[in-house]
């Protein structure tokens, strides 16, 4: 079964994606910082990575260089899910861009098409 | 044009004699014989002059020529008399002839008479003209005294020592009557002159100078001024004085100010409403499936979560609209334990969700006191809120608690205290937490919460002060008036981004 690891800092939106990513299928890990997040990758190594931007503290875009530096984890895809305008461009290799609110059934077409690749 | 002059006399032989004479001065006579030949050439000829004889004993001539001289002052009237008649003749007419002479008349002093005459016209003539030069005068005067008072500007005229020398209606209205004071010490209270001054830029080079200025009236009202200077000169064109017009634009800059912050609001809002719409999809998602798939345990917890949601976004509309609009405290006697109770019961939900232990120890005397309910008590649920919140950010350690104390500390004052031993404020954190859209939540604030609490506590007279240290907890206590303080009410719409910080938090670690 594919992991997916998930990471914002607003526990209803961790509660929502993994609710959703766990009906379709897939097994899911949450983490509500960037520190937390690096920490769980390592040692679980997902298969896809959701990622928010805006979070106290660290932001989203640093995660995303610090994960590219690590060997066992840059070539983890990463879908960008936050409320900022004009985020595509803070994460430039993510392989998608979706804006909160965001449409559920886009979501699980993207993760599908990516996770199946 | 030949002049007019009528000729009054009935010796008719003597009258022929005058006209002759006088028209070869080229004066066109009319002569009357009677006082009603008098009257009616008089009234058709309009002659400035009249040359006449009374022809004493009788009087009738004696009135009509005080008479016409009464009711035309310009009328010059040169008397002729026998001389037996002559005195008699003076002390009735007086001073409404200009001259009399002598009958038989001789030329010389008939020429004396008409000169003097004429140059009583001419003076008269002269003196109605300055006459109404100088009424015109005084209206323009008066025009100008009237514009300069009632422009809608605070205008001053001021020495080189900058010295009121003369202010205007306005001006008189909001700073006094400070003829002879310092500008400076009238507009900005300070004993010195100001660092820049159009007024000084003006007398140094003579031209216009404009600048934006924050003056304090005599209320101590602070206004936002447009300031020009323009040059006064005296006849050799040297700069005596220098006026100063200054248009209140306080209003317009408080509207941009407010403008700017709605504009700012609105940004940042997007972010934490984008959120809560993502966890209210998340709610309904989670509801949908719960109920397809029976599972009663997730429809049961999406529920709360739609109900949270959907309370937060309620929040902040009410936040939004508490801030775009001022609006006016509706106080009302409220019994302080019920709305205590109820902001205690309002935030355990949320307490109990996050595994924060909330403890209230409200005591039951505290009676009615006078506020305005509805925002009172989202004012003390936003403290409580956040006090969950320091809390459930802070992953350092468990066991979490939030406090919350209610009790009377004097005979008119009650006092709320509100402790969390949660993540703590650092110096930076505390000195702005206050401030219109500072939050430490990242996308889960707005920045409007304690902003608004803040403002809330403040209009009814109440004081905030904090305690707090980093990765300890912090300390809220809360003292408000059990009446409506005497200056309370409306909060000016427009506030400024700097003027909302609290200062009262640093002295206390």
């Amino acid at each position: 079964m594919k992991k997916i690891l998930i990471v914002d800092d607003d526990p209803n939106i961790i509660d929502y994606l993994t609710t959703l990513f766990e009906d379709n299928g897939y097994t899911t890990i949450a983490a509500h910082d960037v520190q937390e997040g690096l920490e769980i990758a390592k040692k679980e190594i997902p298969d896809l990575i959701t990622l928010d931007l805006e979070m106290p503290e660290e932001w989203g875009p640093r995660f995303y260089r610090k994960m590219s530096q690590e060997k066992s984890l840059k070539n983890i895809p990463v879908i960008v899910i936050s409320g900022l305008s004009g985020g595509d461009h803070a994460v430039g290799k993510a392989v998608a861009f979706l804006s909160k609110p965001f449409d559920r059934d886009e979501l699980l077409k993207i993760v599908k098409e990516t996770l199946n690749v | 044009m030949s002049e007019d002059i009528i000729i009054i006399d009935k010796d008719v032989s003597h009258a022929k004699a005058l006209c002759v004479y006088l028209e070869r001065k080229r004066m066109e006579s009319h002569v009357a014989a009677s006082s009603e030949e008098a009257l009616m050439l008089f009234d058709n000829v309009g002659a400035k002059l009249v040359l006449a004889d009374p022809g004493l004993p009788d009087t009738d001539m004696i009135s009509l020529l005080t008479g016409i001289k009464s009711t035309h002052p310009q009328v010059q009237i040169i008397i002729m008399t026998p001389p037996d008649h002559f005195d008699l003749t003076m002390a009735e007419i007086k001073h409404a002839a200009v001259h009399y002479l002598l009958k038989p008349v001789k030329s010389t002093a008939l020429d004396m008479a008409l000169y003097q005459a004429r140059s009583w016209i001419s003076l008269n003539h002269r003196l109605a003209a300055t006459e109404r030069k100088l009424q015109k005068l005084r209206q323009t005067q008066n025009l100008y005294q009237q514009l300069f008072d009632e422009v809608p500007c605070y205008i001053s005229v001021q020495d080189n020592q900058f010295r009121l020398t003369a202010t205007n209606k306005m001006f008189k209205r909001d700073f006094g009557d400070e003829i002879g004071s310092h500008c400076y010490s009238v507009y900005k209270h300070r004993g010195t002159v100001c660092q820049a001054c159009p007024v000084a830029d003006t007398f140094a080079d003579g031209y216009s100078h404009s600048t934006e200025e924050v003056v304090t009236s005599k209320s101590g009202k602070q206004y936002n001024v447009l300031t020009w200077t323009a040059p006064i000169r005296n006849g050799d064109g040297e700069i005596t004085q220098v006026m100063e017009m200054s248009t209140n634009i306080t209003e317009i800059r408080q509207l941009q100010d407010h403008l700017t912050s709605l504009g700012l609001m609105i940004g940042s809002m997007s972010h934490g409403v984008k959120g809560m719409l993502t966890a209210l999809d998340g709610g309904i998602y989670q509801l949908e499936t719960g109920m397809a798939k029976n599972d009663k345990e997730r429809t049961q917890k999406a529920f709360e979560q739609v109900k949270q949601m959907t309370g937060r976004i309620r929040k902040m509309v009410l936040e939004i609209l508490y801030y775009a609009k001022s609006r006016e405290l509706r106080y009302e006697s409220t019994n302080i334990v019920e709305m205590a109770d109820k902001v205690v019961s309002d935030a355990m939900a949320i307490a109990d969700k996050n595994g924060v232990k909330l403890e209230a120890n409200i005591s039951p005397t505290l009676g009615i006191i006078d506020v305005d309910p509805t925002w009172m008590q989202a004012a003390l649920v936003n403290f409580v809120e956040n006090a969950i919140d320091a809390c459930t950010y802070d992953r350092s350690k468990k066991g979490h608690i939030v406090t919350f104390d209610a009790f009377e500390l004097s005979d008119d004052r009650i006092c709320f205290i509100i402790t969390d031993n949660g993540m703590g404020m650092d110096q930076e954190t505390k000195e702005k937490m206050f401030t219109l859209f500072f939050t430490s939540k990242g996308s889960q604030g707005t920045g409007l919460g304690l902003f608004i609490a803040n403002r809330v506590i403040r209009q009814h007279g109440g004081t905030i002060t904090v305690e707090s240290e980093l990765k300890k907890g912090t300390k809220f206590h809360i003292c408000l008036p059990k009446s409506k303080p005497a200056q309370s009410g409306m909060v000016h719409i427009p506030e400024t981004l700097e003027t909302t910080v609290n200062n009262e938090t640093d002295d206390e670690k």
